[in-house]
């Protein structure tokens, strides 16, 4: 604005020396466009016309030096308002010229005298900065590893100027902040950085370290010159082409062995789980075979103990048995007694009863005899008396058939029928009678009895 | 021209012949073995003979429903060959049957094994028929009606035979022939299996013949009720089985006995079949309250067993199955209350009679305690354990208060009188077994308390040792002696007077 301002003012200078002809026709035209085309069109023209005739007179010039005067105040009032407006997100960082005093404004429209006041404006609003030349390992500039191979790095960081940093309150930050502040100091921390790894550690193992690493520190930095790290973001990493073959093939069979760890860990657990199947199986195995054999123990001793019950019932019918046997044994005793008793008893009865038997039979007999004796006596008497009874007696009990006639004996002693049957039969009459006499005798006798 | 027309015509001719020659049938090759079908043995005892003569060496003993190859005839006999004996020889034609093992002489086959089925002695013969109807009869015939008559035939064979075997039986020549037939049995695949059951051998058939039987949609009721009733044998449970295994059986028993419809079975087989499923109820109810003995399933299977020996009709039980109706009568009795169910403890305030607790003892064991008014759980009158199951429902307190009489089952179908007295030291527990003998099937009932307090009924009824005895008891009870006893209740005016109503009403020994 300045340097504009100094324009026109010399642009006015200029045109007090030249003719105010020249100056009062066209006084925009000049100020406007100063390009040599103009000039050499205007001198071209020149010489075609009679400006004589047109010359103003000198009020007019008056009136169109005012003009001039004005509208060239209006138009530097227009190009260096001293009103600067501050977009969202903008900082204005105004610098007193005079007394040198920096303020810093946000958001609206801030004074700025000309001459007196100028004002820089940042953006607080994000930023990235992407190195390009680190991008490809065939770069311009690519990284190196420890080992020094070349590598590239899509790197992203995003920033932002902290408004409250002391390097921003001073004001004296560079024009461009990316290109001053932020490569520089990515530039010279990943250099350094990378350079501490070896290729494989960038590509795969350390690089969350590296990013972190790169990430403090540059913040770090970046903090002291007022700009804050947003984020800071490490993309492909572009790895020379030969050792990206290596580096493939070595991750292949990185990922192989690391397939064949999970691949062990996971039949490992397949064994695990087979055993652990195994043990449930055997534990619940036991555990129903234990129960088996509890509840065989039970029935078992359930059996037993109906058994031992058994058994004092079976003692107790034993010893009812007992107790009934010595009660029949007393009882049969006792009847035993009872009967030897009473057989005892009768037996003197009987032996009592057969004496008074055989008593009264003495007595029998004896009074029997007595009279057998007397009935003989007087028997005897008789027969002695009448000797013939004899024959009628025995005839009389040979038979009732027999006819008895009583004849008187032969007197020699023969047999009594002698006489009938004829003679020298008398010693056989005699033997019969005597015969008789005895069976009679003897007859008598068994009676008596 | 000529020449050319010449050999083409012999090319053709020649041709020709090869083709008819090939086309000629070609006689078949005779059969090598078997040509002349096979012969089944049907006397005992048959002589295999070294010639075809009554006088020659006798080469071997064949018993009936023994399998010979027929090789040839000579005068009145067969010249055979044994392959079990791996000896050939003559065997007189009238003391084997001849089979060709073809389809035709199926039905034949089957006639025969219809009339035998019913031979008493003659199972080998049988088994050997159905097996060579079995091989002559078509896949289509076996898997209809005639197949289930030849499996059926065939598992009654082997049942017969396996129960002739295990009763006892004198005589030495008896026992050799059984022998002999349990062995052409084997021979055919027929299985047993033998077990010792009161130090006698008992053979049962193994049941494959009326598995398969049972398995046939087209078998009828009557042959699956004869193919369930020789499955479920309850002396054919192996006696060693652990009790776990035995609930299996008992479980599967019942499962099978389901497959018989006794709707339209001849009164005495559905009694059959309607005792052994009271008897396995019986004893599954058993089975499950000794895990639980509040679980529902034991009182619906002890509600199952009551209905089907209710189901039981007495006018058609033959003699034979008296002593199955008994054994089905104590086992159905043994968990008859199971059906009551347990009365909540009454609250001992209420009286001063004893009321009966139980508690978890042991594992497996349960505690009765006797506790009153004055005496709790935790200082009862009596604590008495028993692996047995405890049957709560059953305590009865006399009027006195003195005696209480408890159902304790400690066994398949052998439950005892559990009898808490009050004595002069205190209260005692004396246990009145069915009988005294070996616990096998038995039941001591509660019948009634006599007043007095001195005496009990008691009903006895148990199987041992071979022996069934019912009693009726008036017992003292001052040492749990018997006063009088009777087979007929009928006899004890005691007993008559006496006797509980509900006793009366419940019980099954006065069947």
């Amino acid at each position: 604005m300045k340097a504009t301002w100094n324009r026109i003012v010399q642009t006015l200078k200029g045109r007090r020396s030249t003719p105010l002809s020249e100056a009062g026709t066209e006084p925009v035209l000049d100020a406007e466009s100063q390009s040599p085309v103009a000039a050499d069109a205007r001198g071209a023209d020149a010489p075609r016309l009679n400006w004589a005739y047109l010359l103003p007179t000198a009020r007019t010039v008056r009136w169109l030096t005012a003009g001039t005067v004005v509208a060239a105040a209006g138009l530097m009032v227009y190009r260096n308002p001293p009103v600067q407006h501050l977009a969202q997100g903008d900082l204005g960082v105004r610098l007193n010229q005079f007394t040198g005093a920096v303020s810093l404004w946000r958001d609206g429209s801030v004074w700025v005298v000309p001459g007196l006041h100028t004002v820089r404006v940042f953006s607080l609003r994000d930023q990235s900065y992407r190195p390009e030349a680190m991008r490809q390992a065939t770069g311009s500039a690519p990284l190196q590893s420890v080992e020094g191979l070349s590598l590239g790095l899509d790197l992203s960081v995003r920033y932002a100027l902290d408004p409250n940093s002391p390097a921003v309150k001073a004001g004296n930050l560079p024009d461009n902040v990316g290109v001053d502040i932020v490569e520089p100091a990515v530039q010279g921390l990943v250099y350094k950085v990378f350079a501490r790894y070896t290729v494989r550690e960038i590509f795969s193992s350390k690089r969350a370290e590296i990013s972190q690493i790169i990430e403090t520190e540059l913040r770090a930095r970046l903090a002291a010159d007022g700009v804050t790290l947003r984020s800071l973001q490490i993309g492909k990493v572009d790895l020379p082409a030969e050792y990206r073959r290596g580096m493939d093939s070595l991750l292949a069979e990185e990922l192989a062995s690391e397939k064949m760890r999970y691949t062990l860990e996971l039949k490992d657990k397949r064994v695990r789980e087979t055993e652990l199947d195994a043990n449930a199986d055997k534990v619940r195995r036991e555990v129903a075979a234990e129960a088996a054999a509890r509840e065989q123990v039970i029935a078992a001793k359930a059996q037993e103990e109906a058994m031992k019950h058994v058994l004092p019932f079976k003692q107790r019918q034993i010893e009812q048995r007992q107790l009934e046997a010595e009660a029949e044994r007393v009882a049969r005793v006792k009847a035993a007694e009872g009967n030897a008793q009473a057989r005892r008893i009768e037996a003197n009865g009987e032996a009592d009863a057969r004496q008074k038997l055989a008593e009264a039979e003495a007595y029998r007999m004896d009074r029997v005899g007595k009279v057998n004796a007397e009935q003989m006596a007087r028997e005897g008497a008789l027969v002695t008396k009448h000797p013939l009874l004899i024959q009628k007696t025995l005839a009389d009990k040979l038979s009732d058939k027999i006819q008895v006639i009583i004849a008187p004996p032969p007197t020699n002693g023969d047999f009594i029928g002698a006489a009938l049957l004829g003679g020298n039969r008398n010693a056989q009459a005699g033997a019969a009678q005597a015969a008789a006499v005895a069976e009679d005798a003897a007859t008598t006798q068994a009676v008596e009895q | 021209m000529n020449a050319t027309f010449a050999t083409l015509f012999a090319a053709v001719a020649s041709a020709a012949v090869t083709v008819a020659a090939e086309a000629a049938p070609v006689p078949a090759p005779v059969p090598a073995t078997n040509a002349q079908g096979s012969a089944i043995v049907v006397q005992d005892q048959a002589s295999l003979r070294a010639a075809p003569r009554d006088g020659a060496q006798q080469q071997a003993s064949l018993w009936q429903g023994e399998v010979l190859e027929v090789r040839g005839e000579r005068l009145d006999y067969l010249q055979v060959w044994d392959h079990k004996r791996e000896r050939g020889g003559f065997i007189r034609a009238s003391d084997v049957r001849r089979v060709a093992l073809t389809e035709a002489e199926g039905p034949a086959l089957l006639a025969v094994t219809r009339f035998v089925q019913d031979t008493p002695g003659a199972e080998a013969l049988g088994i050997g028929l159905t097996a060579a109807y079995l091989q002559a009869a078509p896949a289509k015939a076996l898997a209809g009606v005639e197949g289930a008559q030849a499996f059926d035939a065939l598992g009654t064979f082997a049942d017969r035979l396996a129960r002739r075997a295990s009763v006892a039986v004198p005589g030495k020549a008896s026992g050799a022939a059984l022998s002999a037939h349990l062995d052409v049995a084997n021979g055919y695949g027929v299985r047993f299996a033998t077990y010792e059951v009161e130090g006698r051998m008992q053979v049962c058939y193994e049941g494959e013949a009326f598995r398969r039987l049972l398995a046939m949609p087209v078998a009828d009721a009557e042959q699956r009720a004869r193919a369930v009733l020789a499955l479920t044998r309850p002396e054919c449970i192996n006696p060693d089985l652990p009790a776990h295994e035995r609930a299996k059986v008992t479980t599967w028993q019942a499962e099978v006995l389901e497959r018989v419809d006794v709707a339209g079975l001849p009164g005495y087989l559905r009694n059959r079949v309607q005792m052994r499923r009271a008897s396995v109820w019986g004893a599954a109810a058993f089975q499950q309250a000794r895990r639980n003995a509040a679980d529902p399933a034991v009182a619906a299977a002890a509600a199952r067993a009551l209905t089907e020996f209710t189901g039981v009709s007495k006018a058609e039980l033959p003699d034979e199955d008296q002593s199955a109706y008994n054994d089905a009568a104590m086992r159905v009795s043994a968990v008859r209350w199971a059906l009551v169910p347990a009365a909540a403890p009454v609250a001992t305030a209420a009286g001063a009679r004893p009321t009966l607790l139980t508690e978890p003892g042991a594992p497996g064991e349960t505690c009765v305690l006797l506790v009153d008014a004055q005496h709790s759980a935790k200082a009862p009158l009596l604590r008495r354990c028993t692996y047995g199951v405890v049957w709560t429902a059953s305590a009865s307190t006399n009027r006195e208060g003195t005696a209480l009489a408890l159902a304790v089952q400690p066994m398949e179908g052998w439950r005892e009188l559990w009898v808490l007295r009050k004595t002069e030291g205190g209260w005692l527990a004396d246990v009145l077994p069915p009988a005294a003998a070996t616990p096998e099937t038995g039941v001591a009932e509660w019948a009634g308390w006599v007043p007095g307090g001195q005496q009990m009924l008691v009903a006895r009824e148990a199987r041992g040792q071979g022996r069934y005895r019912k009693s009726f008891e008036v017992v003292r009870l001052e040492g749990l002696t018997t006063e009088r006893v009777t087979g007929d209740v009928a006899a004890l005016p005691l007993f008559q007077r006496w006797q509980d109503p509900a006793w009366k009403r419940q019980t099954l020994s006065l069947r």
